[in-house]
């Protein structure tokens, strides 16, 4: 079953005073809504009263005198209930989306504050669900939920009067019917509710199958299993078959039953009213007028029970999302950070560095280094040594576990966290671009960096050109996923923005992904520019990069087992280093 | 293709056909008699005018009372049989596509992605369902009531009829087009949606750049404006929902307007009885929400249409080679194991059906592997490795001729008999959400528990039973257990050894075990193979020296070929990628 499926209590007072903290700041919406709802109930309880008046004051007795006049009103009375029934559905959605638009970028925010690990935890797509359907879910709480249950309430206590106040007798005659409709309705509802949940079991069930034999056509093929794939398919089909034709059947009975009290309700009107025509007590008007009042009584009854299952489903969704919204915020700035002035002189060390992803399986084990300022550092490893989590590490997208990061002899937990990480320019592997121009991803929006500077930090890169050729310019717009740049394109991009901000520290996780000649041509140029004059630290996937750094790191599942230049380390032969270099080489 | 399409409706509808004629009766039935029950209203009316005793009025009161219970038995008949036949035509439908798309081959899901061939059978289905349900319910009954309910008003009053129905079209047609308006704002509204969920994709699955570059309030400003464009259009959506729901709520109220004024007048001057005024109010009152849903029949109409012409699209493909499967035929025979039987390639060129211009993915490939023996293929990323895999498997067709299992065309084997001596393991290691168990046993569900737990062994897929929580019966895929990657390439390869197939090919099958584990599967694959023809593809050193023969593919072709030591000597292709792929392991073994 799908998470929109989960029940969720229809009632939970808790969750109540939260929502309603988010409902607070729009009580002049829902109040405006509430006062609509009274207003809607009653232009539409005043109808039937006025056709008694036509039959009893006009047509019984033989005037036409007072018609036009009723009728007048009868359309006064139309025009405001749908004057007001469109006012009211109008504020109530201005409620309902205030309070989901608040929600969505709270949680939106929210999430922007987790730290990585979180990430790690939680699928993308189960994220987004909180994001998009739960709150929609919600949603539905104002639409159908809360607000309806009490305008269906409100009518229902509004009809009840009205015909006691007509006549009693005639009132409790019709009453009599309700409490069979209403256990009736009650055990169909219930009925009805657990069918469905069944159905749509059964076809998430019958979906599955499908996707999976689909997905996976080559493997039955091969294996010769199709007959007992069509079996269990036809098995899965033909429960939920048997599913949606008791779905069916609970929905025809329950239709007809509708029906059939509404019937049954008039019968005994026509008794009693007659009875009471023929006595007296009750005139013809009264008698039409009732069987107005009660055709529009059963409604709201079938239906109060149908928004319970949206509270149940609204409930859920807002559990799943307050959950989301409790979730602790565990990288955070020091509450009395050391800030750092102007531009850092750039030392690093990295003291004793132990870190896994998950503590039980460090990735790094004790790893210590110093990098002096200015100094250019290659950073090379087999895949899985550790290389790009030293980045993550640096800018704290991770906390270690155990050991010191220090950048000018600072820990890297006594700073600003925005600040550290404005601090320290970090071109990663996936270039990855924001949605908006490409002005806005050189300088990312950054007032203090002026356009000037971003047409130099692209001049330096060698794209100045490239932008200029663009339609827009520098104004271009980013498509999804700068899906309308190459690889190379963005990887330059990504480093007008590094040195845009000229960062005493450059970090570079270089891309792995192959690129044209040309391009690559451009980019060891760009590089150059780049890593000059500031302290430097390289990734390096291609070892072609890293041979001019004045030294080089070689970490070998997740410890540091060389070091040195270049030539120092090809002279070990049996090194690590000498023998990824014959590897790329070869 | 429209006649296509209709004869499909027809096709799956015919069984049903007596059971939808029995539904039109009851409908005719039930509304006959709902329609009675306000003409009953009017005589109780008329008789209380006159002043007829109460028994006569109590009379009337239990005819209704009892007219509306055999009215209720009858419609919920009906709408069980029509609402019914739907279920089942939807099942039908579906076990129909199902069992098309077993027998479909690998051309048509070269084409045709699984996203597109699900939206088919989901979306598609239920739209078929819902033109044969509701739809089909909804514009019998609407048809009987909206003539009965009609000739009745007439034979009331004509003029009264007249000037109260004047009044319907417009407020109808106000209506419809306001919930044409409501669906394309509603479009505008998922549209939206879809943004902010692909902005909100993008910003997660970015969100280490996000906090490197610290544009954390950048994105929730960006999000922000997304949402307020989303709220936006709601409230666009919302002002017309509320019109149209408005006017749906009054639409009665005009009738009784009209019927109070008018007919009341017509009373007065005796035109009509006070009782033809109640009951013409009742009338009027049930063509309300017919007439409303008129357009929705429509509707739904038009998009079953549309889903039955993308059904019928997949139901009409044909496959290229005919499996012998059919969902409602004999089971066929198992041919005899092929063990010892020599394969030879003559002359095999081959190019992936479709795209006409692409080059061939095997030039002139001649290769003999006897029975029984171990050959390797080695080559660079898309050198026609796989693709010879696949030929062998017949996945795809050759020309006659070029590919013979021992002497025989391999064309003029019956695929499901040559298929089911193969042990096959993919690249991808594919797991269904079922138990370990039935996943191993995927392709013989009979094997007996010793031999299952042989090819457990085998595959060094033992020792990680205990991690799972209920060993070989724990739940695997996508709904289950999540295993790693060289778990699920082991629970594969287990998969194609239960079979015990007189050919196995593995295709670069066990890439994520680490070096250790690899050495121990290729012990127990030993002396299961002895009898065996095996193709590895791999680039595995501590494979590569255990075969008999390797050959090289460049480009389609066949530039090496020899035994190990042979083709060392020779220095050349294999010679370089053996090196690379030697120093490769020793630093992992480091």
């Amino acid at each position: 079953m799908s998470d929109s499926d989960a029940r969720g209590k229809i009632y939970d007072a808790r969750m109540m005073r939260r929502l309603w903290g988010y409902i607070r700041p729009h009580r002049m919406l829902v109040s405006a809504s509430l006062v609509l709802l009274f207003a809607v109930s009653g232009a539409q309880l005043v109808q039937p009263y006025l056709i008694k008046r036509v039959i009893d004051d006009q047509i019984a007795a033989g005037r036409m005198d007072g018609l036009g006049y009723l009728a007048l009103l009868f359309l006064a009375a139309l025009l405001a209930e749908f004057v007001l029934r469109f006012a009211q559905i109008y504020v109530l959605e201005q409620t309902g989306q205030n309070v989901v638009f608040d929600l969505r970028n709270e949680s939106f925010a929210h999430l922007q504050r987790l730290p990585s690990s979180f990430f790690d935890r939680n699928p993308v797509g189960r994220l987004m669900t909180r994001l998009t359907s739960d709150v929609e879910a919600l949603h539905e709480l104002f639409t159908s939920g809360v607000v309806m249950i009490l305008a269906d309430l409100v009518k229902l206590v509004g009809i009840v009067a009205i015909l006691l106040w007509m006549d009693w007798r005639l009132a409790l005659v019709t009453f009599t019917v309700i409490p069979p409709t209403l256990i009736l309705t009650w055990f169909f509802r219930a009925r009805m509710r657990e069918t469905y949940r069944h159905v749509r079991a059964m076809l998430t069930k019958l979906n599955i199958e499908l996707q999976e034999n689909v997905s996976g056509m080559r493997i039955v093929q091969l294996f010769a299993r199709e007959r007992e794939m069509a079996e269990s398919f036809g098995e899965t089909n033909r429960e939920h078959e048997q599913a949606q034709l008791r779905g069916v059947r609970y929905d025809s009975i329950f239709s007809a039953l509708a029906e059939l009290i509404g019937s049954v309700t008039l019968a005994a009107i026509v008794w009693a009213g007659g009875w009471g025509i023929l006595e007296g007590w009750v005139t013809f008007g009264t008698l039409v007028a009732f069987i107005e009042y009660a055709a529009k009584f059963f409604r709201p009854v079938q239906e109060l029970s149908q928004r319970y299952t949206v509270m149940q489903a609204a409930m859920a969704a807002g559990e799943r999302i307050f959950d989301l919204l409790d979730t602790p915020v565990t990288i955070r700035s020091a509450a009395a950070p050391t800030p750092i002035h102007g531009r850092l002189k750039g030392e690093i060390v990295f003291d004793g560095v132990t870190f896994g992803y998950d503590p039980d399986q460090p990735v790094l084990h004790d790893v210590s280094f110093r990098i002096a300022p200015g100094e250019r550092v290659g950073i090379v490893g087999w895949t899985g040594s550790g290389k790009s989590t030293l980045i993550r590490l640096l800018v704290r997208l991770y906390d270690i576990q155990a050991g010191r990061i220090l950048v000018d002899g600072v820990d890297i937990r006594e700073y600003e966290l925005a600040e550290l990480r404005r601090s320290i320019g970090v071109v990663l592997q996936d270039h990855f671009l924001f949605a908006g121009t490409v002005e806005n991803n050189i300088s990312l929006g950054d007032s203090r960096v002026t356009r000037e500077q971003v047409r130099a930090a692209a001049e330096a890169v060698h794209v100045h050109r490239l932008i200029e050729r663009l339609p827009g310019g520098y104004d271009e717009n980013v498509r999804e996923r700068g899906s309308n740049f190459s690889t190379g394109e963005k990887q330059l991009f990504a480093f007008a923005r590094a040195i845009a901000f000229d960062p005493a520290v450059l970090v570079l996780d270089e891309a792995t992904a192959s690129v044209d000649p040309e391009t690559e041509r451009r980019i060891q140029q760009a590089l150059t520019t780049v890593l000059s004059g500031r302290t430097s630290i390289l990734i390096a996937h291609r070892l072609a990069t890293v041979r001019d750094a004045d030294r080089i790191l070689v970490l070998h599942h997740g410890r540091l087992i060389e070091q040195g230049p270049h030539e120092a380390l090809l002279d070990r032969p049996d090194g690590i280093y000498a023998t990824l270099y014959t590897l790329q080489s070869a | 293709m429209r006649a296509a399409v209709s004869s499909r409706f027809w096709e799956f509808a015919r069984p049903y056909a007596p059971s939808y004629a029995l539904g039109l009766l009851m409908l005719l039935a039930t509304n006959g008699l709902s329609l009675w029950i306000p003409w009953l209203l009017r005589d109780a009316i008329e008789r209380l005018e006159e002043g007829s005793p109460l028994a006569e009025i109590a009379r009337l009161a239990l005819a209704m009372a009892g007219i509306a219970i055999l009215q209720a038995l009858i419609r919920t008949a009906s709408r069980l049989q029509i609402l019914g036949n739907s279920r089942k035509i939807a099942h039908d439908v579906r076990r129909r596509f199902f069992a098309h798309l077993l027998r479909l081959d690998a051309p048509f899901y070269d084409v045709n992605r699984t996203g597109d061939v699900m939206s088919r059978g989901v979306n598609d289905i239920r739209l078929v369902q819902a033109f044969f349900g509701p739809a089909v319910l909804n514009l019998l009954n609407t048809s009987i009531v909206y003539v009965a309910a009609v000739a009745l008003l007439l034979s009331i009053d004509p003029l009264l009829t007249v000037v109260s129905l004047t009044i319907y079209p417009p407020l109808m047609l106000a209506v419809n087009r306001a919930s044409r308006r409501v669906y394309a704002r509603s479009l505008a509204v998922q549209e939206q949606l879809a943004t902010i969920s692909n902005r909100a994709q993008e910003n997660i699955s970015g969100i280490q750049q996000v906090k490197t570059y610290v544009q954390e309030e950048r994105e929730i400003a960006a999000f922000r404006e997304l949402c307020a464009e989303f709220r936006r259009r709601n409230m666009s959506m919302a002002a017309l929902r509320g019109v149209m729901l408005s006017l749906i709520g009054i639409v009665t109220g005009v009738g009784t307007l009209v019927v109070l004024y008018v007919g009341g007048r017509f009373v007065i001057s005796g035109r009509i009885g006070f009782g033809d005024f109640v009951a013409f109010n009742a009338y009027l009152g049930l063509l309300v929400w017919p007439t409303i849903a008129f357009g929705w029949i429509i509707n739904t109409f038009q998009r079953g249409l549309g889903a039955m012409e993308r059904l019928d699209e997949v139901l009409v493909a044909v496959p290229r080679i005919d499996s012998g499967f059919d969902a409602d035929g004999k089971q066929e025979t198992v041919a005899e194991p092929l063990a010892g039987h020599a394969i030879e390639i003559r002359d095999l060129t081959f190019t992936y059906p479709g795209a006409a211009a692409r080059e061939p993915a095997l030039k002139n490939l001649n290769l003999k592997i006897p029975g029984g023996s171990r050959l390797a293929v080695v080559g660079p990323v898309g050198s026609g490795k796989s693709t010879l895999a696949s030929l062998l498997a017949r996945v795809y067709d050759v020309p006659s001729g070029s590919i013979t299992i021992g002497g025989k065309d391999l064309r003029d084997l019956p695929v499901r008999a040559w298929r089911r001596s193969l042990g096959y393991v993919p690249q991808e290691p594919f797991m269904f959400s079922r138990s370990l168990r039935r996943n191993v046993t995927f392709g013989d569900p009979d094997a007996e528990a010793a031999a299952i737990d042989r090819a457990v062994e085998r595959a060094q897929l033992l020792k990680d039973l205990d991690q799972f929580p209920d060993g070989i019966e724990t739940v695997v895929g996508e709904r289950g257990f999540t295993l790693s990657g060289g778990q699920r390439q082991r629970a594969t390869l287990a998969r194609a050894i239960v079979v015990q197939p007189s050919l196995l090919i593995l295709d670069d099958a066990l890439s994520s075990l680490d070096a250790d584990t690899e050495r121990s599967v290729m012990r127990g694959l030993d002396e299961l193979m002895r009898k065996r023809t095996a193709i590895f593809i791999t680039h595995r050193p501590s494979t590569l020296t255990e075969m008999e023969r390797i050959v090289v593919l460049d480009d389609g072709r066949i530039v090496e070929e020899g035994s190990h030591e042979e083709l060392l000597a020779l220095g050349g292709t294999y010679a370089r990628i053996f090196e690379r792929q030697k120093l490769r392991q020793d630093l992992e073994d480091r």
